[in-house]
């Protein structure tokens, strides 16, 4: 096995602004390599296939164990984590660029802000500020725990965004990630608080009605959310909401 | 950090200065305006193609059932109003619509060539074959020609003629698949994306009894289409008398002169 290489071509942006190109990469092959690791080697030894030495590659990586959501990126024109992306189970060269839908800080980094700012838009969020005692929170049911926990295991990592093909300039649409996180937390006894808040939010320009339900979300979602039934329940959740708010206004 | 000049600096989230838009809460009315494109496509769109398709079927029975239908749907009380309110207008308004919601979309199909995306891209295409398709059928079948609210009788020969062509025959079988792709699709989007199939299995179910319906619908269509180019009534006359029954009477055009006193759908 000693001298087995795998190859590989990497996008490469030195800045924002700057212009992205193709660099190719020989990196020695190791038992159970995945694209992460062989990312970290080309970081750690920057020499380009053709022996040329070259800046280290920039990337975004944590917890090597798909938790994190951090090593989103389009390999082999899929999105998808790198750090579960086994070499061995690539074709070749295993082609790696950065996110396309989010703006690239450099090479394989990129800014997922948006996500952020989706989740803090539709207080993706349990309102206990902890100034004072509350006493034991409310009791959840097994039944209910079913129902939340697939939905609180997103990673913020950004694949159902990036593979959706309502997500982008024109539509601003929100994603099918703070969708499933506005049913994890209305479906929280004390989250559900904000339910309405949360509703009318997503009633707003670039909200669930953008969704064109092509399902690349669930697809592609390493960590397997319900995606299309969240975005299914909460819209019929909006729906009720904003037709509610007309008839009370 | 670095920022870049570009104008859409001040939307973005991002310290670079760019990239997708975030959530707009509660701002704007593109919901309504979605929601409103969506139903309409069920009602009264999708009611009216039903009864277009069902009507159509009528030319099986020949010339004068054809003309009988035409005019029982032409003698419906307020029946320009009607095709106004629930035709017109909302069909307008759903192409137009559709057409912006359409061009918004960035498909990807060729990345990930997945069932639910290549649906996605479908209901696009067949969006648009049947807004170019209808927009042309309105114009040479409602607003050109023999105006057959005036004269039901001279509507299967105006269908006939229009077929005779093998172009617009073509136009016509491919038209009539791809609504009907777009209609029961439609149908299976709206239960969908409106909370009524939220559950995976719920969706696959629905999903084989919208096949269902599609191939239904496109295959009376199409036998509708067969009515007017097939060997059973070649050569229709100009102007035939409405049947007098749903019972399929002898077409003869030598009772035009008391077309105007006879009801022959109150007298069924």
């Amino acid at each position: 096995m000693a001298g087995k290489t795998i190859q590989f071509e990497v996008k490469r942006q030195s800045s924002p602004d700057a212009e992205a190109m193709w660099e190719k990469f020989e990196v020695t092959w190791k038992p159970g390599m995945n694209v992460i690791s062989a990312m970290m080697e080309i970081a750690a030894n920057p020499v380009n296939s053709s022996g040329q030495e070259t800046t280290p590659i920039a990337y975004d990586s944590n917890c090597l164990e798909e938790i994190c959501g951090s090593c989103a990126m389009v390999i082999n024109g899929k999105a998808r984590m790198a750090c579960s992306a086994l070499v061995d189970k690539l074709e070749q060269p295993i082609r790696v660029q950065p996110l396309t839908k989010f703006p690239v800080v450099r090479d394989l980094s990129v800014d997922r802000s948006v996500l952020f700012e989706n989740l803090k838009a539709v207080k993706a969020w349990v309102p206990v500020d902890g100034t004072y005692d509350l006493g034991s929170g409310p009791r959840v049911f097994p039944q209910q725990q079913e129902v939340a926990y697939p939905l609180s295991n997103c990673i913020s990592c950004c694949c159902c965004m990036e593979v959706c093909p309502q997500f982008n300039d024109a539509t601003g649409f929100v994603g099918a990630a703070t969708i499933a996180q506005v049913k994890l937390f209305n479906s929280h006894p004390s989250g559900k608080v904000l339910k309405e808040d949360r509703l009318r939010a997503l009633a707003g320009d670039g909200g669930v009605q953008e969704c064109g339900f092509a399902q690349n979300c669930i697809q592609a979602c390493p960590k397997q959310l319900p995606l299309t039934e969240a975005i299914s329940d909460v819209t019929r959740d909006v729906t009720l909401q904003v037709a509610k708010d007309f008839l009370r206004a | 950090m670095a920022t870049s000049g570009s104008n859409d600096a001040s939307h973005s989230p991002s310290p670079v200065g760019r990239g997708v838009e975030p959530l707009r809460a509660g701002q704007g009315n593109s919901f309504l305006l979605r929601k409103l494109h969506s139903l309409s496509g069920i009602v009264p769109i999708g009611a009216f193609l039903i009864e277009h398709l069902l009507s159509n079927f009528e030319a099986l029975k020949g010339p004068a059932a054809y003309a009988a239908q035409v005019k029982f749907l032409n003698s419906l009380p307020l029946v320009r109003v009607l095709e106004v309110c629930l035709i017109f207008i909302p069909l307008a308004y759903h192409a137009l619509y559709g057409v912006y919601i359409a061009m918004r979309g960035k498909a990807n199909v060729i990345y990930y060539p997945w069932a639910g995306n290549w649906m996605y891209m479908m209901q696009r295409w067949t969006g648009y074959i049947a807004f170019v398709y209808i927009l042309q059928h309105v114009i040479r079948q409602r607003f050109m020609g023999v105006s057959l609210p005036e004269h039901p009788g001279a509507a299967f020969h105006k269908v006939q003629m229009e077929l005779a062509n093998p172009w617009m025959l073509a136009v016509y079988v491919i038209a009539m698949i791809a609504v009907c792709w777009h209609f029961s699709y439609g149908i299976w989007l709206f239960a969908a994306k409106w909370g009524i199939t939220p559950g995976v299995k719920a969706r696959k179910r629905f999903g084989y009894v919208c096949l269902a319906l599609g191939i239904v619908l496109a295959g009376m269509g199409l036998a509708s289409i067969y009515a007017f180019v097939g060997p059973d009534y070649k050569n229709a006359p100009a102007e035939v008398a409405p049947a007098q029954s749903r019972v399929v009477a002898p077409a003869s055009a030598g009772d035009d002169s008391n077309q105007y006193l006879t009801l022959p759908f109150l007298d069924a």
